[in-house]
C-alpha cells in the first residue's frame, strides 16, 4: 500500500525505534490512513510515544487498534485516551487492560459512556496503578452486569470511592467480590457489604481479602442473609409439614452446602435424604422443588432393583453395595453427555411428578404454571425447557384422557421405573436434534421450577422391599449414633466407662459386690456413686412389667438417686443471654395471666369484701327459713398452689448427637428449655421440681434430682443445669415409677409429671425386644395415673407418633417437629397444660 | 321447615321441649353402632358419655336421638364457674318472697328429658358430684338446700360429653365418675359419610365442591401433630361449604373458616393454606 510522504517518513522512524513496531503498525495502519493524513500521523505518533515509554505498552495499543477503529469508527479520541496512561509509572498493564476491552466499551455503553468508562479508570490509576490495571482488565460487559449500561459501572465504582475515601480500599481488593455480590443482590448491597470488608481488612489483610474474595464464612453468611428470595432456612418447619400432609412419614430434611457461587440453587435428593439450599428463587419453586424431590423417593428413582435395571441396560456395571454414582450412565455419550442427561431428566422427572399428581392435587398444573411464568429462558437450553414443558402437557393430557405424545406415553404406565425412564430417554436422545450444551448456567436453566440435575449426589439405591428399608435405616441411624456417641468432646465425667461399646454384646451384670464388680471400679472408675458398693447403695427397687408373661416382675429393675456432678455455670450464664427475650416474653406471659390465678375466693367465712352473689342466696335462704352458713366474703390471696410439677428429662447418650439442621447439639437446646421452664416456674409460683434420668441395665438406674420440691432455686441448681449431658439408655419405666414416688407428700390437687423425650424407651438389656420396655412404660404410665399423678411426655422424635399414643395415650403427649422451639415450647406448653 | 330445635324465633320458651307433631328431625348421618347403642342405653336408662373432638357431631347426634326417642333435650354447657346450684336450682328473692327456682337438671329429672352436660370436664369436680346419685341404681337427685331428694322421672336420662384433647389432661373426669356411663367415642366421619353431611348441611353445594373440602380435611387432620389443638372438623367444613353458597371465594371461604380459627401459628397456616390452594388451585 501507497501512503503519503509524511506517513511514510513516520513509519521509517517507527522502523529505526522498533522493527517488531514497525511490523505491527503495518498490519493496522490501512484502517487507520482513511480517517485523512493527519490523523494517521497522530496515530503513529502516539504509537512511538507508547512504544517508547514502555514496549508493552506501544505493543498493547498497535494491536488492539484495529478492533477499536472498527467498532468505533474514530480513532483520536481513544488515541489521546490510550496517551493519558503515559502520566503513571509503570502503567502498560491497565493499558494493554484498557486496549483489550475499549472495543467493546464503544461497542455496548457508545461513545459517551466510553467516555465516562475511561475516566472512571483513569481516578483510579491516579490513586493507585493496581486498581486502575484491575480496572481496565475486568471485560466491561461484566463490569456493566447483564442488563446495565454506564450507570450499572458508575453504581459499582461509587462505593469504592466513598471507601477508597474513608478507610483506603483498594479497587483492585473490591472489584471482583464487588460485581459478584452487584449480579447476586443488586448495587444497593454492595456498600454495606464491602464497608463490612473494609473493616475487615483494617483488622487483617489475609482475612479481609478472603472477605473480598468472596472465600470467607463471614462473607458468604452476610450475603445468604440478604439474599433476595424464599429462605428455606428458616421454613424448615413448614417443609416438614406438607412432606407429611402430600406424601406421610418422615422425611430427612437438611440444608445443603450450596452458596450463591454455585448458580441455580436447587433441591436435591441422593435417595435418602433431601436436602434443600438457604434459599430459592420463591416460595412457589421452593415448595414445588420439595414436593418433586419426595417424590423421587416416593415413587423409587432409587429403588435397587430398577437402578440395576437401568444400569444393564446402558450397559455399565452397578455395584453391588455403597453409593452408586450416576456419572458412568452418561459417559458412554462423550462430549454429548450433558445433552443426554437433560433428556434423561426430563424424562425421569417427568415420570415422577405424574407420581407426585396423584398425591398432590393439581401439582402437574402448577408446575406448569410456575414453568410458564419464568418469562425469560435461556437461549443455548430453550429446547429443553420448551420440550420438558411439552411432557408435562402430556402428562395433563393423559390425565384428561386426551391424546398423549407417545414418546411419554411409556411413562405414565402404572409400573414404569426409572429404568422405562431410561429408555425413553435414549429414543428422545437419538431421535430429536436438540442444541449442544456447554455452559453450567444454561445447563441449570433448561430445568423447569421445581425440577433439578437427578445425577448431583451420588445415589443411595434403596432397597425394593420396605421392610428391610426401615431396618437398614435403623441400622444406619444406631451407627451414626455411636459415632457421634465416639466423637464426643465433653465426655460426661459420672457416665460409667465403655457405654457405648458394650452396645452391641449383652453381656449379664456381674452381681454386686462381685470381685468382676470390685475390679470394674479398680480400674478407673472415679465414680464415687456407681452401684458397685454393695447392697444399701442397691437403690430403690421397684416392680417392672413383662407382657410376654403378664405379669410384674418384683423388685426388678433398681432406681438410684443421684446428685449430678458436673455444672457449667458459664453455658448457665451463655443459655441465659442466648434466651433473653425469650425469657421476658414468657414472663410477662405468666404475668399476664396471673390475675386468674389471685381471683378473689369467692363464698368464704371471712373476708375484706362481700360476695354478693353469695350474700343474695343467704338472704334469700334465709328468708325461705332456712339456715344457711354466712360464706358470703371473698379474699383475694394466693390460692393454695394447685398444681405441682416434675419435669423429667430423658438424659441418654442419644441428647448429644447434633442437630441435622446445625447450630449445636439436641442437650444445648435440652438444657436452654429445662433452663426457661425453671425460670417460668419461679414466676408461676407452682411447686416444681426437676429430674434427669439415664440408665444401663435394669439394676443401675441413674435419677439425678437436680431441684426437689422444697428447695427454692438457687445458681448451684441453675449451673446444674447448664452441665447436664447425655449418658447411656432410657429406661423410662422405672424413672416415671420413681418421679411419681416422689409425688408423695406434695400436696397438690393437681400433679402432672412432664417428661422430656428424645427418643422410645430403650436399654442396654432389653435384648432388641422394643415392646418389652413400651409395655412397661405404658404400666408405669397407668400407675402414676391411679395415684393421681399425670404423666405427659414432650418429645422431640419425630418418629414419636409410631409409639408414644400406645404408650401415654392419645392426647397425652406432643411432639416438636423443630427442635430449635423446645427451649420456648417446654414452658409454654406447661402453662397450656395447668390451665 | 320446623325442626325441633326451631321453633319460633327470637320469643324465649321453655329449656324443656317436648319435639311435637310437625316437627322435622335434626339431620344425622350415622357413622357405625352408635344409633344402636344408644338405643339399649336409653332402653335401660344407663347414663352415656360421648368422647369425640370437636364439631364432629356429638351435639347433633344427641338432638337427632332425642327426636327420635320424642324425648326433651335440656342441654347444658359447663364452664369452669359452673356450680351445682347452677344445675339443681336456688332460691331467688322475688318481691317479698324467696322463691326456689329449679335448675336445669332438676326440671329435667322432674320432666323425664335428656339431659346434656356439654364439655363436663370444664366444670367444677364439687359440681359433677351431684351427678353421681343420679347416674347409678338409685337415679336420685338429692337437693341439698331444700332438704329433699327427687326420684327421676322414669324417662330421665343423663348424656355428658367430653373431648379428650391434651388440654383436658389435668382437668380429666375422676375414674369413679367416668365408670358410671356407657361411652361411645366418635370421630370424624368417613369420607363418603363427610361429603353426604356437607351436601345435606349446605344445599346447593356441588358435589364436587365436597368432594374438595371433604379432600382437603382429611389432609389438614394429618397435621395435628404438628401443633395443632384442634384439628379441622367437620363443622368447620360446613361452615366453609356454607360460607362458598353465600357467594365467597373458596380459598378465602377456606381461609376463614378452616383456617384462620385454629391457628396462630404462621407456619401452620401457611400449611392448611397449601393444602387449600392445591385443591383450588
Amino acid at each position: 500500500m501507497k501512503y503519503s510522504p509524511a506517513v511514510t517518513k513516520a513509519l521509517a522512524q517507527l522502523r529505526e525505534l522498533s522493527v517488531v513496531a514497525h511490523r505491527e503498525v503495518e498490519q493496522v495502519l490501512p484502517a487507520i490512513v482513511p480517517h485523512g493524513e493527519d490523523v494517521a500521523l497522530q496515530w503513529l505518533a502516539a504509537c512511538t510515544a507508547l512504544f517508547s515509554f514502555e514496549r508493552d505498552a506501544g505493543k498493547a495499543f498497535i494491536r488492539g487498534s484495529l478492533d477499536v477503529e472498527r467498532v468505533s469508527e474514530t480513532v483520536l479520541p481513544w488515541t489521546g485516551q490510550a496517551l493519558a496512561f503515559m502520566q503513571w509509572r509503570a502503567s502498560w498493564r491497565a493499558l494493554e487492560g484498557f486496549m483489550a476491552n475499549v472495543a467493546r466499551a464503544y461497542g455496548s455503553l457508545g461513545h459517551a459512556g466510553e467516555q465516562r468508562w475511561a475516566e472512571i479508570g483513569f481516578q483510579w490509576c491516579a490513586r493507585q496503578i493496581e486498581s486502575g490495571a484491575a480496572y481496565f482488565a475486568t471485560p466491561v460487559l461484566e463490569l456493566a452486569g447483564r442488563h446495565g449500561g454506564i450507570t450499572a459501572i458508575e453504581q459499582l465504582a461509587a462505593p469504592a470511592e466513598e471507601l477508597y475515601e474513608s478507610r483506603k480500599l483498594m479497587l483492585s481488593t473490591y472489584l471482583p467480590g464487588a460485581i459478584r455480590v452487584r449480579n447476586l443482590l443488586g448495587a444497593q448491597a454492595i456498600l454495606s457489604w464491602a464497608s463490612r470488608g473494609a473493616d475487615i481488612m483494617q483488622s487483617g489483610r489475609a482475612r479481609g481479602e478472603a472477605y473480598f474474595r468472596l472465600e470467607s464464612e463471614e462473607s458468604l453468611s452476610l450475603l445468604l442473609e440478604h439474599l433476595p428470595g424464599y429462605r428455606l432456612t428458616d421454613r424448615n418447619r413448614l417443609l416438614a409439614m406438607l412432606l407429611d400432609v402430600w406424601f406421610g412419614g418422615e422425611f430427612d430434611l437438611r440444608e445443603s452446602a450450596w452458596s450463591p457461587e454455585k448458580g441455580r440453587p436447587f433441591i436435591e435428593t441422593d435417595g435418602r435424604s433431601i436436602y434443600f439450599p438457604a434459599v430459592m428463587a420463591d416460595r412457589e419453586e421452593a415448595i414445588l422443588a420439595v414436593l418433586h424431590t419426595a417424590g423421587h423417593m416416593r415413587y423409587r428413582t432409587f429403588d435397587r432393583t430398577a437402578m440395576q435395571d437401568m444400569f444393564a441396560e446402558a450397559k455399565v456395571d452397578f455395584p453391588k453395595t455403597g453409593v452408586v454414582s450416576w456419572a458412568p450412565l452418561f459417559m458412554r455419550f462423550g462430549d454429548d453427555a450433558l445433552r443426554f442427561q437433560l433428556v434423561f431428566d426430563i424424562c425421569e422427572d417427568l415420570r415422577v411428578d405424574f407420581g407426585v399428581q396423584h398425591n398432590v392435587p393439581n401439582y402437574l398444573k402448577r408446575m406448569r404454571n410456575a414453568a410458564h411464568g419464568l418469562g425469560v429462558r435461556h437461549p443455548e437450553t430453550a429446547a429443553y425447557y420448551d420440550l420438558a414443558l411439552a411432557s408435562l402437557d402430556a402428562a395433563l393430557a393423559h390425565g384428561s384422557g386426551g391424546a398423549v405424545d407417545p414418546r411419554f406415553a411409556p411413562l405414565f404406565e402404572p409400573g414404569a421405573t426409572v429404568a422405562d425412564a431410561y429408555r425413553v430417554a435414549v429414543t428422545i436422545h437419538r431421535t430429536m436434534s436438540l442444541p449442544a450444551v456447554t455452559d453450567l448456567e444454561a445447563f441449570h436453566a433448561a430445568y423447569l421450577p421445581g425440577r433439578s440435575p437427578n445425577a448431583s449426589r451420588m445415589a443411595h439405591p434403596q432397597e425394593s422391599d420396605d421392610e428391610s428399608q426401615q431396618t437398614q435405616s435403623g441400622a444406619d441411624q444406631n451407627s451414626q449414633q455411636q459415632e457421634e456417641g465416639g466423637e464426643e468432646t465433653e465426655a460426661p465425667k459420672n457416665a460409667e466407662s465403655g457405654d457405648q461399646g458394650e452396645d452391641g454384646e449383652k453381656q449379664e451384670m456381674p452381681s454386686y459386690g462381685d470381685s468382676s464388680g470390685q475390679s470394674a471400679r479398680a480400674s478407673g472408675q472415679s465414680d464415687k456413686e456407681g452401684p458397685h458398693h454393695g447392697s444399701s447403695d442397691k437403690g430403690i427397687p421397684y416392680p417392672e412389667w413383662d407382657y410376654r408373661e403378664s405379669r410384674y416382675k418384683r423388685n426388678w429393675s433398681w432406681v438410684q438417686e443421684k446428685r449430678l456432678a458436673e455444672s457449667n455455670m458459664a453455658e448457665t450464664q451463655r443459655l441465659m443471654k442466648q434466651y433473653a427475650n425469650a425469657l421476658k416474653r414468657l414472663k410477662k406471659a405468666i404475668q399476664s395471666q396471673k390475675p386468674t390465678r389471685t381471683a378473689p375466693l369467692t363464698q368464704q367465712l371471712d373476708g375484706d369484701d362481700m360476695d354478693l352473689n353469695a350474700v343474695v342466696s343467704y338472704v334469700a335462704e334465709k328468708r325461705a327459713g332456712r339456715s344457711p352458713r354466712p360464706n358470703i366474703y371473698k379474699r383475694r390471696e394466693i390460692r393454695q398452689r394447685e398444681v405441682a410439677v416434675t419435669l423429667l428429662a430423658d438424659m441418654s447418650t442419644s441428647i448429644m448427637q447434633h442437630l441435622p439442621e446445625g447450630g449445636g447439639r439436641l442437650v444445648d437446646r435440652v438444657r436452654a428449655g429445662v433452663l426457661l421452664f425453671a425460670e417460668s416456674m419461679e414466676e408461676v409460683g407452682d411447686a416444681y421440681s426437676i429430674a434427669g434420668f439415664c440408665s444401663k441395665y435394669r439394676d443401675n438406674v441413674s435419677y439425678y434430682t437436680l431441684k426437689g420440691f422444697d428447695e427454692t432455686m438457687s445458681e448451684d441448681i441453675r449451673a446444674q443445669i447448664g452441665g447436664m449431658s447425655g449418658r447411656l439408655a432410657t429406661r423410662m419405666g422405672a424413672a416415671i415409677r420413681h418421679a411419681t414416688a416422689r409425688f408423695e407428700g406434695v400436696e397438690s390437687r393437681r400433679r402432672l409429671l412432664l417428661i422430656l423425650s428424645d427418643g422410645r424407651p430403650e436399654d442396654y438389656d432389653d435384648g432388641g425386644d422394643r415392646r418389652y420396655l413400651h409395655e412397661d412404660t405404658r404400666m408405669a404410665v397407668k400407675e402414676a395415673v391411679a395415684k393421681g399423678v399425670h404423666p405427659f411426655c414432650v418429645t422431640v422424635d419425630t418418629m414419636a407418633n409410631q409409639y408414644l399414643p400406645q404408650i401415654f395415650g392419645p392426647g397425652h403427649y406432643l411432639v416438636l417437629d423443630h427442635i430449635n422451639s423446645l427451649p420456648n415450647k417446654l414452658p409454654e406448653i406447661y402453662l397450656r397444660l395447668r390451665r | 321447615m320446623k325442626t325441633a330445635t326451631s321453633r319460633v324465633r327470637g320469643v324465649e320458651h321453655d329449656i324443656v321441649q317436648m319435639p311435637q307433631v310437625g316437627d322435622v328431625s335434626p339431620y344425622y348421618e350415622p357413622q357405625g353402632n352408635e344409633v344402636a347403642v344408644f338405643e339399649a342405653a336409653y332402653k335401660r336408662r344407663l347414663p352415656v358419655m360421648l368422647k369425640g373432638p370437636t364439631g364432629c357431631g356429638k351435639t347433633r347426634f344427641l338432638e337427632y336421638m332425642a327426636f327420635q326417642l320424642k324425648r326433651p333435650l335440656v342441654t347444658v354447657s359447663c364452664h369452669e364457674d359452673l356450680t351445682s346450684s347452677d344445675l339443681v336450682g336456688r332460691f331467688l328473692l322475688e318481691g317479698a318472697d324467696t322463691i326456689w327456682h329449679d335448675g336445669p337438671l332438676t326440671r329435667a329429672v322432674k320432666t323425664g328429658a335428656i339431659c346434656y352436660l356439654d364439655e363436663i370436664v370444664e366444670a367444677r369436680t364439687d359440681s359433677t358430684v351431684v351427678i353421681h346419685s343420679l347416674t347409678d341404681h338409685r337415679r336420685k337427685l338429692t337437693i341439698e338446700k331444700k332438704g329433699q331428694e327427687i326420684d327421676a322421672h322414669e324417662d330421665f336420662m343423663l348424656v355428658i360429653s367430653y373431648n379428650p384433647g391434651y388440654q383436658t389432661v389435668l382437668k380429666d373426669l375422676k375414674p369413679s365418675t367416668k365408670q358410671r356411663f356407657i361411652a361411645i367415642n366418635f370421630d370424624f366421619p368417613p369420607e363418603e359419610v363427610e361429603r353426604k353431611i356437607l351436601l345435606r348441611e349446605v344445599p346447593g353445594t356441588k358435589p364436587e365442591i365436597a368432594q374438595q373440602l371433604v379432600a382437603i380435611g382429611r389432609k389438614a387432620r394429618l397435621l395435628k401433630d404438628h401443633g395443632l389443638e384442634e384439628s379441622t372438623s367437620t363443622r368447620a367444613l360446613v361452615y366453609a361449604a356454607s360460607m362458598m353458597g353465600a357467594g365467597l371465594d373458596p380459598v378465602v371461604a377456606c381461609q376463614v373458616a378452616m383456617v384462620n380459627p385454629i391457628t396462630d401459628d404462621v407456619e401452620l397456616s401457611d400449611a392448611l393454606m397449601e393444602i387449600v390452594n392445591a385443591h383450588f388451585a
